[in-house]
């Protein structure tokens, strides 16, 4: 790894964090805030792909772990991860793998915008929301003792808001790559 | 902006090695769940709150920092009535909440320097494998710490760009700049840790 790629993943951790500043919009249809930062995942795969993307998170995981108040709300230390939702927080490094994965294999500078967007928007939606689920939602079922199915369902109320992030994701990704596109040159 | 979670203080648990409460969480984080008997978890969760409130923090600093985790136990624990016996549900809110209350202590009483030092030793064997190297996850994190307040300037110097051109401020629109400006920097970085020799290569 050069130093230009240590410096990437520095910065689009402390990107991350910046977004945990942003205050969070509230949609008037559904009660759940959506906050900026857990975009990051998607954004950290589609843009500077699968590996330094998914050392970004694990800089950032470890932020968390030393007792900075990185998360959105201020929020850190040791206690996030006993609480029910540490899965999702350790899952984010493997999210960003696999959203790094796909981008890379399906989005390439030849293609036409269109299908730019269909790439990015798959990755993001299989890295940032059924990988991501894929670890937290079990992850919560063992912890808290609640049913698997029952989580599982619970969780379906976070997804229009996800696919929301996505799309975003998938256009910020877009206006980067063709702006400055760093996916091609992979770590 | 960016201050540490850390609380100064001379209680004890302050004074215990990084080491020994780190080994203590895990010990505590599986040991704790291979029981549902309230006859030890409520003591646990006793202890953990005693520990977690002698740490020289108001009630309110006590409260604020681990309220979101609690409020999330709470929830689920409120869905787990309609689905689990009741005394799994009192065990696992003891139980978790023991365990958030305990990490809780140990981050506000060790200081990052002491995570970092810790973090270096626990890198040790992936360095031997060549898979890493401790020195550069130090500089990452330092790199980090160092942007942080700037790209924080900088999102907010596009946003006033925004309402100067009497545009909406949309996360759309603003994650955009943001990111390509940020990134542009990595080159000009890069050089400069080059220049020093930072990573001796």
């Amino acid at each position: 790894m050069n130093t230009r790629d240590l410096v990437l993943i520095a910065l689009f951790a402390a990107i991350v964090v910046v977004l945990g500043l942003i205050p969070p919009i509230t949609l008037g249809f559904i009660p759940v805030p959506i906050t900026a930062q857990s975009m990051g995942v998607m954004l950290a795969g589609c843009i500077i792909g699968a590996k330094r993307g998914a050392l970004a998170f694990l800089l950032f995981v470890l932020l968390v772990a030393i007792g900075l108040p990185v998360l959105s709300g201020g929020r850190g230390g040791l206690a996030v991860f006993a609480g029910p939702s540490g899965g999702f927080i350790l899952g984010w490094a493997v999210a960003a793998f696999v959203t790094g994965l796909i981008a890379e294999r399906f989005v390439h500078q030849g293609n036409s915008e269109a299908r730019q967007f269909v790439g990015f928007f798959l990755a993001s939606v299989i890295g940032g929301i059924v990988v991501l689920y894929a670890i937290g939602v079990p992850w919560l079922s063992a912890v808290t003792g609640t049913p698997l199915t029952a989580a599982a369902t619970g969780a379906l109320v976070f997804i229009p808001g996800d696919l929301l992030k996505a799309a975003i994701a998938t256009l910020a990704a877009r206006a980067v790559y063709a702006g400055y596109p760093l996916l091609p040159a992979r770590a | 902006m960016l201050t540490s979670l850390y609380v100064e203080g001379q209680s004890w648990f302050h004074r215990v090695p990084v080491r020994l409460k780190l080994i203590a969480l895990l010990v505590l984080s599986v040991g704790l769940f291979t029981t549902n008997a309230p006859l030890l978890l409520l003591p646990a969760f006793l202890l953990c709150g005693a520990l977690y409130l002698s740490l020289g923090m108001t009630a309110r600093q006590a409260f604020s920092r681990v309220g979101f985790v609690l409020f999330t136990i709470l929830i689920l624990a409120a869905v787990n009535l309609f689905l689990v016996p009741f005394p799994d549900v009192a065990a696992l809110v003891l139980r978790l909440t023991a365990l958030v209350l305990f990490a809780a202590a140990v981050t506000a009483t060790t200081t990052i320097g002491a995570f970092m030092d810790e973090t270096t030793i626990l890198l040790k064997p992936a360095e031997r494998l060549g898979l890493l190297r401790a020195a550069d996850v130090s500089l990452a994190l330092g790199l980090v710490l160092r942007f942080v307040p700037d790209i924080f300037a900088r999102y907010q110097a596009i946003s006033e760009a925004h309402r100067a051109r009497g545009l909406p401020i949309r996360p759309l629109t603003i994650i955009g700049p943001l990111i390509i400006l940020t990134l542009k920097d990595a080159d000009t970085i890069a050089a400069a840790i080059d220049a020093r020799g930072f990573r001796r290569q």
